[in-house]
């Protein structure tokens, strides 16, 4: 199977099973959730009887968001004009090229957040190996036999993760691109560099990323429990399978990039009010909706090409758990 | 054969006739200087011949010399001591040994004048007034044979070398880009009562030098291009492959210059009614060519407005230079001549161009012309800048966007709904309200904490200047400034000075206020508490306002009530007790309340508890921002996502 198809089975997987889609943009909403009414009553004590919460109400007022910030916490701190829009994605998107470091709140509603992926992810893996709909019990038991595995994934993923943040990235663009950059004095030069480099730290997180990403394929697949196991048998099926797999991430990330240059398209400012301000909080969740999307492509995708390549495209290794019926199903079948 | 050609231009200018131009400053340090740069070994050797005047009325026994390059010539400098305590210490520690910078004279004679002929070398010591650190080079002292009367003048021929520092605190090298500022021995200013005013270099703080008149000959390799201080009168190639190039410039009291080989050169004339010609010479990065209009319009407004608000710009001549990237001598002004700094992505509605041309143009009047002292009296000469530079963009150029950058910095992005303010971000009000006690501006700059520039330096002078024009009106406020820079320019005013114009022109006591913003640092904060209304037995309600004084100054303030049926009511509170309260008995409610509602005194620190409405708005807007912030939030956590 060649990439193209594996990613056009993947994006109708991911669209035949809406359901997941519904479920992992829910969890995302209410992972932000408890955070936001945090962040909300912070701004509205701060503002308290103020008249300036009119002005506030209509759009950005300069004066009154300095003196948020310099009045706020850790938390209130991330409520900078960058949040605004577009500006947000490349906010955020910057942060983790730069590898810089968010306050403690936003790090626990990361952390959060990646406990409940983590928990879905098997789930999700299973029903697009299956492609078929399963039933919210077959869902949710394949969440939790695989979580419980993924759990012993995590570390080793941890690692890799934090070595490439915590050694490479500061190795890479801080003292190679320092040095490189030391008698610089053409800025597009030294944009250049820094787009080189960011292409090699790139290069190494999406490779770590795809063998993490068929290691969870397989574990699943072929009902693996040994992580290392799965972890080996990823980074072999990577191994063997280079052009097909490079494609593949290369497609999906361009769909990744379509879906961006929409939203910088389209993006609401905050200006609106009223029906208007509604209007754009829906667009911005249609995009969040589409990020979501295109981060189910990737497993089914992936799933597919695994499957593919494999041969083990009706093989489930791991068969649906039993569950007894309702006493009263069970009545009427007696 | 070898064949020599020898090219000498001679430019003829406005004004050529410069001997016989009458002079606008009292033209007592007068340098001639031949300097030849190395590019291969990054120094530079000079001759340099100073004729110093006396114009007090003590005797000068000694002469006292700035050499600032010797500030990053070791790590226990002044300079370096105190950049230790400062945020940009961190990137300061990525410099390496070659990197440094030092000035040496190896000759220093008298040749003329009032002193006999002598050989001063063996009398130069290096000297510490400000803080008596041992290892501080910066400041040298030479005691005289003899002393040099009032009035009497004397010429000293002083030989020297200095070593070009990679670019640092807005002078040195990097690449073939040299900006060269603070390069030369220069003397120091004797003050009224005899004695020197002449400190080390400190990292807080700039320059203070008399006013004189500048010859100076620069050789570099040929094909480089110069700018300095001044017009070029002479350019004569060498055998040697080099160009001697000679400015000149009269009434300047410092001198920089600037030479690559890179640098694209443009050319434009400022003329508008009312004001002198300005020749303008841009000297641009090739990477910034789309860039040369916007430099020419930034530095024309600031030409003009500048030049309508304070007076005329009397040089006919003026350079910007564009700096590379990567250096660290954007945003400095020297006389006739200044730095600006752009990148090589820029949004049309990124103000940070603008504003730095505004201001660095702006420098012109408030250090160049008017010659206050820098590491004194800091606030003079940028907080009056940054107040008529915040005050110019927002008639030129308030479209301003904020345009954050991502990616290394690299990337812009306009967003297009955080607008330009000229209090906020012209005038950086959270500088100052987040730290208003930092320090006292009446302190000297140089004993400053090193971190205070930005709030004390900067914004409080600039937002009480900007609280005075709300207060006494723009006419008065600009007959204020006018006749300050028109009786002070080309002099060296102090704090004072201004005080007493200030006075005089507004016909008002205005000490009370200097003192509190000026000798003190009091926090300015006031607040309504609540507005309560009750219904009275003939029908009426009583609305009861509070308003409270939160913090240590005072300030008289309008108080505005504003009743159900839209009737407003003023009421004045003269500010000095900690609370007060204003009662209005009318048949409507009161629904809301305002303390200072048009915002004159800017120096408040906290503007949102400034208003007070019975139907608050709060839950709306932070419903609003709070869901803004949340779209943010799942952004973040979807990227993120990635690595499960």
């Amino acid at each position: 199977m060649k990439s193209t198809e594996a990613l056009t089975h993947g994006i109708r997987l991911v669209n035949r099973a809406p359901v997941i889609l519904g479920c992992v943009y829910l969890v995302t909403l209410l992972t932000a959730l408890p955070f936001s009414l945090m962040m909300r009553q912070a701004l509205q004590s701060h503002l308290g009887n103020s008249m300036m919460a009119e002005q506030v109400a209509r759009g950005v007022n300069v004066q009154w968001w300095s003196e948020f910030i310099a009045r706020t916490g850790p938390l209130g701190r991330t409520f900078q004009t960058t949040i605004i829009g577009f500006a947000a994605v490349l906010d955020n998107l910057s942060t983790l090229a730069d590898a810089n470091q968010r306050p403690t709140p936003i790090l626990w509603a990361g952390a959060l957040y990646l406990v409940l992926w983590l928990f879905l992810s098997g789930g999700i893996l299973d029903r697009y190996a299956r492609r078929r709909p399963t039933r919210s019990y077959e869902f949710f038991t394949a969440c939790g036999i695989y979580f419980v595995r993924f759990l012993r994934l995590a570390p080793i993923a941890a690692i890799a993760y934090y070595m490439l943040f915590a050694v490479v990235h500061p190795l890479l663009l801080d003292q190679v691109y320092g040095e490189l950059i030391r008698d610089v004095s053409v800025e597009r030069n030294a944009f250049f560099l820094r787009l080189a480099l960011y292409l090699v730290f790139g290069a190494l997180l999406v490779a770590v990323n795809i063998v993490i990403d068929y290691a969870k394929v397989r574990a699943v697949v072929e009902d693996r429990r040994s992580m290392i196991g799965a972890l080996t048998a990823g980074a072999r099926f990577v191994r063997r399978n280079p052009g097909a797999v490079a494609g593949l991430y290369l497609l999906n990330a361009a769909v990744f990039v379509l879906v961006l240059l929409v939203y910088a398209l389209i993006a609401p400012g905050a200006e609106s009010t009223g029906a208007g301000l509604w209007l754009g909080l829906l667009v911005s969740q249609l995009y969040l909706a589409g990020r979501l999307w295109v981060r189910l492509v990737f497993f089914a995708s992936e799933t597919v090409l695994f499957q593919a390549r494999l041969a083990h495209a009706g093989y489930i290794a791991s068969a649906p758990v039993p569950r007894p019926e309702p006493p009263i199903v069970e009545q009427a079948l007696r | 054969m070898i064949r020599r050609a020898f090219l000498v231009i001679a430019i003829v200018h406005a004004g050529a006739g410069a001997a016989a131009a009458q002079a606008l400053s009292p033209r007592n340090a007068n340098y001639t200087i031949d300097v030849r740069l190395d590019t291969q070994a990054r120094t530079l050797t000079a001759r340099e011949t100073l004729v110093w005047t006396n114009i007090t009325s003590a005797p000068a026994d000694e002469l006292q010399f700035h050499l600032y390059y010797n500030a990053w010539r070791n790590e226990d400098s002044t300079w370096m001591r105190e950049l230790r305590l400062t945020t940009w210490w961190s990137a300061a520690r990525a410099r390496r040994a070659g990197d440094s910078a030092a000035i040496d004279i190896s000759s220093l004679k008298v040749t003329g004048g009032a002193v006999s002929p002598a050989d001063l070398t063996s009398r130069m010591r290096f000297i510490a007034p400000d803080d008596g650190n041992q290892n501080d080079r910066t400041l040298m002292a030479v005691a005289l044979p003899s002393p040099i009367g009032p009035g009497q003048s004397v010429t000293l021929d002083i030989v020297f070398t200095a070593k070009v520092p990679r670019t640092f605190a807005r002078t040195g090298v990097i690449g073939d880009y040299y900006f060269l500022g603070q390069w030369f021995p220069k003397i120091g200013v004797l003050d009224a009562t005899g004695n020197w005013n002449c400190h080390q270099f400190h990292v807080g703080t700039e320059f203070f030098s008399d006013f004189g008149i500048y010859d100076v000959r620069m050789t570099v390799p040929q094909g480089w291009l110069v700018a300095a201080t001044g017009r070029e009168r002479e350019r004569k190639d060498n055998a040697d492959g080099t160009t001697t190039h000679r400015y000149y410039q009269e009434d300047v009291h410092d001198f920089a210059w600037t030479t690559s080989p890179d640098f694209v050169e443009h050319r434009e004339r400022f003329e508008y009614p009312g004001l002198p010609a300005v020749d303008m010479r841009l000297l641009l990065q090739p990477e910034h060519a789309g860039q040369a209009a916007r430099h020419f319009e930034g530095t024309r407004a600031s030409l003009r407005q500048y030049g309508e608000m304070f007076g005329a710009y009397p040089y006919g001549h003026i350079t910007i230079v564009d700096p590379p990237w990567n250096n660290d001598t954007g945003g400095m002004e020297y006389p006739t001549l200044f730095t600006a700094g752009t990148s090589w992505l820029t949004p049309r509605r990124d103000p940070y161009l603008d504003d730095t041309l505004v201001h660095e143009t702006g420098h012109q009047w408030w250090y160049g012309m008017v010659g206050t002292n820098e590491v004194e009296d800091a606030w003079m000469d940028e907080g009056i800048n940054q107040y008529a530079n915040a005050r110019v963009m927002a008639e030129e150029f308030s479209d301003g966007r904020e345009v954050p950058r991502f990616f290394g910095g690299f990337v812009p992005w306009v967003i297009e709904d955080a607008r330009w303010d000229r209090v906020t971000v012209g005038e950086y009000r959270s500088d100052y309200t987040g730290s208003p006690t930092i320090d006292i501006p009446s302190t000297p700059s140089f004993r400053y904490w090193p971190r205070t520039s930005a709030p004390m330096t900067y914004a409080k002078p600039a937002l009480w200047l900007h609280t005075l024009e709300r207060a006494l009106g723009w006419t008065m406020m600009q007959q204020i400034l006018g006749t300050f820079f028109d009786r002070w320019k080309f002099k060296h005013p102090g704090p004072d000075d201004l005080f007493q114009v200030a006075n005089e022109v507004s016909g008002r006591d205005l000490t009370p206020f200097f003192d509190q913003v000026y000798r003190g640092s009091v926090v300015f904060d006031y607040g309504v508490d609540s507005v309560n209304s009750a219904e009275t037995d003939d029908g009426q309600f009583a609305s009861d306002v509070i308003v409270r004084r939160h913090g240590d100054g005072i300030f008289p303030v309008t108080i505005l009530v504003t009743l159900a049926n839209g009737e407003q009511r003023r009421f004045a509170w003269d500010g000095g007790s900690r609370w007060h309260r204003v009662t209005v008995e009318h048949a409507s409610r009161a629904v809301s309340a305002q303390v200072d509602p048009e915002q004159i005194l800017l120096l408040d620190t906290n503007f949102t508890n400034n208003s007070f409405t019975t139907e608050s708005q709060a839950a709306r807007a932070a419903t609003k921002w709070a869901a803004i912030w949340m779209v943010w939030l799942q952004d973040q956590m979807l990227a993120w996502a990635f690595f499960i």
